[in-house]
């Protein structure tokens, strides 16, 4: 891969400004949170379940839409993309999901090389990046199998595969490693590390304990849709309900 | 990506999805291939039927029948009178020599009979043909009695029941296919309508994981326009094939019945094909292009 144009290296990337989510009829999912994230940055974000870690991560890429306060990604108010401007925003970035949105009715191969071939990259290219970003996590034997004929671990790894393939510049992934065992995580963990050190900045929503100590990075911590805690790199991590 | 490359793109797709959910597929084309059937049967039997009602109209006409020493003048005269009258589609001058030769004709077994006439055997006549859609009548019946009192008409052959009834059947038949079509037509849409709300429902978790990596909805949508279109044409032409082979196989069976020298004497005509095959693709992209209107508004990127 690529080293990607380079920019100022504190210039934010993702900024959040006294932002609150309310979904129809529900209680707050958010409540008030602000925070900056630098270009090239490794963020975790930790919470207990229903803290509201997966939906601060859908307002990044306008899954969803702030009842309140504003995003801004790249500079750019999310909220106020028009419509038609939306899968531009989303191409910059990639999403793994905690449910891994893989479509069923395409191959391994289809779903991670969906992007490259509507952007027009001819077969042996998609080939190519299909074959790179499937054997970084080892699954590079599994392109013409149907996401239903593999485990759910499995079926992580393809989603990670295709949130690789574009090189983004931001990568978001909700509970990543909730799926693998540890030797798997320990893996895909070393590919963040790689694609971080690439240039890509990364927001990565996990309740594994074991995934936050491992390499010292910024924690963000919400607590009912509260942004509880904000650690930076080396401070010590206070003891939360996982 | 240019629009070459798009459309063989969405070709492609359409064609993959086409063949590995070839159940749905089957379903949706057989729902527009069945409706396109029974629509394209009910077209043929009217089409025959309508031919043959045109037949018959093109029979009926009033005859009157003239004095033999009537003048140029009082037939022009009078011709021109009946040419003018509403429901009168022409006047014919059949002249006695002409009327005897077409007497021979059709019954050459009584030939012999006026063989040795001096005189022709039948009068010179006008025969007043008529659209029975057109007339009125009780003004026909005023009308022919008029003509009969003329001084140079021998006497006037109006045949109006037979009319009567052309009318009728032309009319009833007109009445029932359009009411028997609208049917069809409403049948074949709620059919059509509801596999496509079942392949919405199949489709809209695929379009949400497309919406999210990022695919605009013109890349997002083609694939599914082209896969109802090729859908719709299967369906129009299975619906045309088994239009043939029924039609075939009745008409060796039934042609010497009455019935089925009636319903079924034309095969469905090259316009009725193509019409068919055409309404089954135009049915089959409309579905989709509804149905995707449908996950339009369940997307959940609407603006605050
Ligand atoms: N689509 C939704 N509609 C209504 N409430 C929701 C929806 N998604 C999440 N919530 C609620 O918002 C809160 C935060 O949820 P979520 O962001 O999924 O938390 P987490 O990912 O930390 O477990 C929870 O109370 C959850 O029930
Ligand atoms: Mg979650």
């Amino acid at each position: 891969m690529q080293a990607r144009k380079i920019l100022p290296p504190k210039n934010a990337v993702i900024q959040f400004f006294h932002v609150s989510k309310q979904y129809p009829g529900g209680q707050l999912a958010l409540d008030d949170v602000s925070f900056e994230l630098p270009r090239g940055d490794f963020v975790f974000l930790t919470g207990p379940s229903g803290a509201g870690k997966t939906t601060l991560l859908k307002l990044i890429f306008r899954e969803e839409i702030p009842s309140q306060g504003q995003i801004l990604v790249n500079g750019r108010n999310v909220a106020s993309i028009p419509r038609t401007k939306i899968p531009f925003l989303r191409r910059t970035i990639s999403v793994v999901f905690q449910d891994f949105r893989l479509i069923p009715r395409k191959t391994v191969f289809e779903n991670v090389s969906f992007l490259p071939r509507i952007l027009g990259a001819d077969l042996s290219r998609q080939k190519r990046l299909a074959q790179e970003a499937l054997d970084r996590v080892g699954l590079g034997h599994r392109m013409g199998a149907f996401p239903l004929q593999l485990s759910g671990g499995e079926q992580q790894r393809v989603s990670i595969a295709r949130a690789l393939i574009n090189e983004p510049e931001i990568l978001i992934a909700d509970e990543p490693t909730g799926n693998l065992d540890p030797d798997l995580s320990e893996e895909i963990l070393s590919i963040f590390h790689e694609i971080n050190e690439q240039g890509t900045t990364l927001l990565i929503a996990t309740h594994d304990r074991w995934l936050l100590e491992r390499l010292g990075k910024r924690i963000l911590t919400l607590r009912a849709g509260r942004l509880a805690d904000d650690s930076q790199p080396l401070s010590t991590t206070e003891g939360e309900t996982p | 990506m240019n629009l070459w490359q798009a459309l063989v793109y969405f070709l492609r797709e359409a064609a993959i999805s086409l063949v590995r959910s070839w159940r749905v597929s089957l379903l949706a084309v057989l729902t527009i291939g069945v409706s396109l059937f029974v629509s394209g049967m009910l077209l043929l039997v009217s089409g025959n039927l309508s031919g043959i009602l045109a037949d018959w109209q093109a029979r009926a006409r009033i005859i009157v029948y003239l004095e033999s020493d009537a003048s140029e003048d009082q037939i022009t005269t009078l011709r021109k009178t009946m040419a003018e009258a509403p429901g009168v589609v022409g006047v014919e001058y059949v002249d006695a020599k002409a009327a005897g030769e077409n007497f021979r004709r059709s019954f050459p077994s009584l030939s012999d009979l006026v063989e040795g006439w001096k005189s022709e055997p039948l009068p010179p006549s006008l025969e007043v043909s008529l659209d029975p859609e057109m007339i009125d009548f009780a003004w026909v019946q005023g009308w022919t009695e008029e003509i009969r009192r003329r001084p140079f008409v021998e006497m006037v052959d109006d045949d109006q029941d037979w009319i009567k009834q052309v009318a009728t059947a032309v009319a009833l038949a007109q009445g029932i296919g359009i009411a028997l079509g609208l049917v069809l037509l409403a049948a074949a849409m709620f059919t059509i309508a509801s596999v496509i709300r079942l392949t919405a429902y199949l489709y809209h978790e695929e379009i949400a994981v497309m919406r999210i990596v990022g695919a605009t909805e013109f890349f997002i949508r083609g694939p599914f326009y082209f896969e109802g279109f090729l859908q719709g044409l299967l369906g129009g032409l299975l619906a045309t094939g088994s239009l043939f082979g029924v039609h075939y196989a009745l008409k060796a069976r039934y042609s010497a019945s009455v019935w089925g020298g009636v319903f079924l004497e034309q095969a469905p005509s090259l316009g009725a094909q193509g019409f068919l095959i055409a309404l089954g693709a135009v049915a089959g992209l409309l579905g989709a292009v509804f149905s995707l209107r449908r996950e339009d508004l369940a997307a959940p990127t609407e603006d605050p």
